[in-house]
């Protein structure tokens, strides 16, 4: 289900603070944080994030396709690298 | 036959259920056409006049996005999430359920015939 249109979207406060100090400076460092569930507003296009996986902190770069989605889809929080191999796997053990 | 949307030629059913031949259109969508060009609902597709077909043609041409374009429009939605990288572009790519289902049983329908793998439980190896 979709969220209320009432209370519009999700945005974390702090982040969003510290994204507008940065854009009336025009500075645009890397912003790391850990509010995966925020969602990309337009104001964020063009600034790169930090976004906390669980363990590291990928970059993600906004751009306007990215607005109305969260951040948290940009960062993977697992990750796949094939099945193991019957005999390989075997031999690791 | 009449015509309507592109190629699509419904044949001698009544008209509400012919319009379900049209990639896009569904029952919902089929009552509200008919509806709206004021044309009889359980008349057959084949007794229609002129007139009431091209009304049927401007009202979906005008409101729905049918066939090809639909087609296009939800093909460029998975490209867009593709490019931007997203959770859900990735599942895409993978062929895999997009929407959080599981994926340890089930979910044949992404990811197509089951693939027997040697070892795993229940197969002799």
């Amino acid at each position: 289900m979709s969220r209320s249109l009432k209370k519009g979207p999700f945005v974390d406060e702090k982040l969003y603070r510290k994204v507008e100090r940065l854009n009336t400076s025009g500075s645009r460092t890397p912003i790391k944080t850990w509010a995966r569930a925020c969602t990309i507003v337009p104001e964020f296009v063009g600034h790169t994030f930090q976004v906390h996986n669980g363990r590291s902190f990928p970059d993600v770069f906004v751009t306007e396709d990215m607005v109305g989605h969260k951040l948290g889809e940009f960062s993977h929080t697992r990750m796949f690298r094939g099945h193991t191999n019957k005999k390989e796997g075997l031999k690791r053990r | 036959m009449p015509r309507i949307a592109g190629v699509d030629i419904p044949e001698k059913k009544k008209i509400r259920y012919a319009l379900r031949y049209i990639y896009g259109i569904g029952p919902k969508f089929a009552d509200a056409i008919l509806s709206e060009a004021g044309v009889d609902a359980e008349k057959r597709a084949a007794d229609l006049t002129e007139n009431e077909v091209t009304q049927i043609a401007t009202v979906i041409d005008a409101t729905y996005i049918v066939e090809g374009a639909l087609r296009r429009q939800m093909q460029q939605n998975i490209t867009r999430l593709r490019d931007i990288r997203s959770y859900r572009g990735d599942r895409h790519r993978r062929g895999l359920p997009v929407r959080g289902q599981r994926t340890k049983c089930n979910a044949r329908t992404r990811k197509g015939r089951k693939k027997t793998v040697a070892g795993k439980k229940g197969v002799k190896g």
